[in-house]
């Protein structure tokens, strides 16, 4: 089995359904690419996998390493070696990233009433950020507090590195970069894929190809409309580079009348829709 | 303590008799005597504090206070030496002196020798009393009357082992000193009295603590904190106050004068208690008169805090800047109201006052209330109050990165605190504070 199923998973927030079943494995070793419109469910299937309150699960089911993992809460996920880049990091006053760091550092690597030691802490937190070209000043900022779009990036880039999941999500991690800068992170995210050497697999959730450019995804799945209306290669990103979202539009509005209409699995072109 | 009574074996009433037997207790001048039967006289003759001063008193209610069922400790007794502050005591290295009181006595004290020859003298009141009788009389009492309300009424008349220190003109003392406060009588009550007389020039420290048994049994402390900062003086003070989960602390007050070109700098920590209603006042009573006033407070289970300041400026060029942040949890109360004096003439002021709280659970509630009083026209005054609950977003960010839900608040309340603890004039406090606020999230 996939580390990483979800089967048939339905989301909505209060009365407003944003995920239709959606349908996705993934595997250490492996990187995935999800690519959809804006308003598409892009960010709503990264929340709902870390745990996001804020989102209700009405159907379906993810397992994470055979586990059930809409059981657990966002905390122990994480201790299990999920991980998620998020698109938007909240920043809290007062609290320093050296402090925070250490302290989820620490519950990855299973302390439970310490700490760990503050030497080899310093010690792994200097070497990923030297492998990152993390600015080391950013250990005394609080987090994510006056950080310009591309330091929260990279701090969660950083925070990916220390913290060595099994199982990566970077939610929009190249949005309002410039290109140096998504190269920079893609060559992060790439660096700790081959030192993991088959042990993290990457999910990236993105609107635009051009960081798949340089993480070159195994496989590709566009979302349209709270579903994965196509699965493909990673010629399914050049394909979409060209057309835009505009052609899968077309072939996704004609499917869609039609299982309206008859309720059957439908494919046409590179778009199928299973309904369940 | 130099007269040893024999009468007096048990606990004593509030009483005008046991007013008598503490002034002759303590052997102290008649003028002493006679200003401690006036406070009771006033006691007797004042309303209760929810009638003279109904504003001032609207959001803490001490009807239920039973005054008839405590009693003084008794003074022959072996008060248990507390555990508490610890950290802040222990370690000469980091403190000047140290002075320590246990259910109205002085049990301890020291003072590095140097500064002793250089003059400065730290000493319990009634010891002062007979030593420098002539800088007690004038000062004590100068800044707090007992005809302000009966519980301050009430400590002038039952006021003992009190804390005194005077610093000569231009003396400075670098490490700060300690005193502390314990009341380990349950049922019992303490009127702590504070008297600091910075001479011009000079620069001190004082950082007190107030702690009282965990007994179930209410006890009461009132308190009095007087503050004088002569011209150019430096007066950095901290009061933390830890009382066990009985006492009521009803009616204290820490109020400095800071004279010219003087800077007094207040912290007023409150974690511990049942109720507790305290004033934190600067009046800035000549020109280049500075004070900063911080403040600290944590409200768990049905913990109530009532904190009112006042910021005076009566001269011109005064400068006073106030940051009191708050924490309740559970069915805690807080209560923050300041107010921001500017008296005619008192042109060119710069006040700022700022107040946030945090509320941690749905069944604990704060108030802040900030007021202004501007009678000069050409000043800047700025002040604001936030409150805010905990944000779901950031427990979810951190929850994320593998930090348990407690850890998560843990780290937001930590969090919020830390412009606090940034400004916290010493570096013991700071790290014993952040240890205390921590215990209060368990």
């Amino acid at each position: 089995m996939a580390d990483l199923a979800i089967r048939d998973l339905h989301v909505q927030v209060e009365e407003k359904v944003i995920l239709k079943g959606i349908n996705l494995e993934l595997s250490r070793g492996e990187i995935h690419a999800v690519m959809g419109p804006n308003g598409s469910g892009k960010s709503t299937l990264a929340n709902v996998l870390m745990g996001n309150p804020f989102y209700q699960i009405t159907r379906g089911d993810v397992l994470y390493k055979g586990e059930d993992l809409l059981a657990m809460s966002p905390d122990e996920r994480a201790r299990k070696g999920l991980f998620i880049a998020f698109q938007y990091p909240v920043s809290i006053p007062g609290v320093t990233m050296a402090s925070f760091l250490r302290t989820a550092v620490s519950a990855r690597r299973g302390y439970e009433q310490e700490l760990m030691p503050v030497a080899e802490f310093q010690k792994l937190l200097r070497e990923k950020m030297e492998a990152l070209r993390v600015d080391p000043a950013i250990v005394g900022r609080y987090v994510n507090e006056g950080f310009s779009g591309g330091e929260k990036k990279r701090a969660e880039i950083l925070q990916m590195a220390l913290l060595e999941p099994e199982i990566a999500i970077m939610d929009e991690t190249d949005s309002g970069l410039d290109i140096d800068s998504v190269k920079i992170v893609a060559d992060g995210i790439m660096q700790m894929h081959r030192n993991a050497s088959g042990g993290m697999g990457v999910l990236v959730i993105t609107h635009y190809s051009r960081i798949l450019q340089f993480l070159r995804p195994h496989h590709v799945h566009i979302i349209y409309d709270g579903r994965i209306v196509v699965s493909g290669g990673p010629e399914l990103a050049q394909e979409l580079e060209e057309r835009g979202y505009e052609g899968i539009r077309q072939q996704f509005e004609v499917i869609a009348a039609e299982v309206q209409e008859s309720g059957a699995i439908r494919r046409a072109g590179k778009v199928f829709w299973v309904t369940h | 303590m130099s007269t040893e009574g024999t009468t007096q074996v048990a606990a004593a009433a509030l009483s005008r008799a046991t007013v008598e037997q503490q002034s002759a207790r303590l052997g102290e001048p008649a003028w002493a005597r006679e200003r401690r039967l006036a406070a009771w006289e006033a006691f007797e003759r004042l309303p209760a504090p929810a009638v003279a001063r109904p504003e001032e008193w609207r959001r803490t209610d001490v009807g239920a206070l039973d005054l008839g069922a405590l009693a003084v400790p008794d003074p022959q007794g072996s008060p248990a030496r507390q555990g508490r502050h610890g950290p802040l005591v222990r370690d000469e290295a980091t403190r000047a002196g140290w002075l320590a009181h246990a259910d109205g006595r002085t049990v301890g004290r020291a003072l590095r020798a140097e500064l002793a020859r250089a003059g400065v003298v730290f000493t319990d009141l009634a010891c002062a009393m007979r030593e420098h009788e002539a800088l007690v009389r004038e000062h004590l009492f100068a800044l707090a009357s007992p005809e302000e309300h009966r519980f301050r009424a009430l400590h002038g008349a039952l006021w003992s082992a009190g804390t005194f220190l005077y610093v000569p003109p231009g003396v400075e003392v670098a490490l700060p000193l300690v005193a502390q406060t314990w009341l380990g009588t349950p049922g019992g009550v303490v009127f702590p009295h504070t008297l600091v007389v910075a001479d011009q020039g000079s620069r001190v420290a004082l950082i007190e603590t107030f702690a009282s048994a965990p007994a179930e049994r209410r006890a009461l402390a009132s308190g009095v904190v007087e503050l004088i900062a002569r011209p150019g003086a430096q007066v950095r003070y901290a009061a933390v106050q830890e009382w066990g989960p009985s006492t009521w602390e009803v009616g204290s007050v820490v109020r400095a004068r800071v004279e010219r070109d003087a800077l007094v700098h207040t912290t007023m920590v409150a974690l511990g208690g049942d109720l507790v209603k305290v004033d934190v006042e600067a009046h800035l009573g000549g020109p280049g008169a500075s004070a900063e006033m911080l403040g600290l407070y944590f409200g768990t289970g049905g913990q109530h805090v009532d904190v009112h300041t006042l910021q005076e400026h009566a001269a011109p060029h005064t400068t006073s800047d106030l940051l009191y942040k708050g924490a309740v949890r559970d069915a805690a109360r807080a209560v923050f109201a300041g107010l921001i004096r500017v008296h005619p003439g008192a042109q060119k002021t710069n006040a700022f006052q700022a107040n946030r709280n945090l509320v941690l659970s749905a069944g604990a509630r704060t108030d802040s209330i900030p007021k202004l009083e501007i009678m000069a026209n050409d000043l800047r005054c700025t002040h604001g109050s936030a409150t805010s609950r905990l944000n779901e977003e950031h427990i979810f960010y951190l929850m994320s990165r593998g930090l348990t839900r407690r850890q998560a608040t843990f780290m937001i309340v930590e969090g919020f605190f830390a412009d606090v603890f940034d400004r916290l004039p010493f570096e013991t406090l700071r790290g014993y504070l952040q240890a205390r606020v921590a215990e209060k999230m368990i």
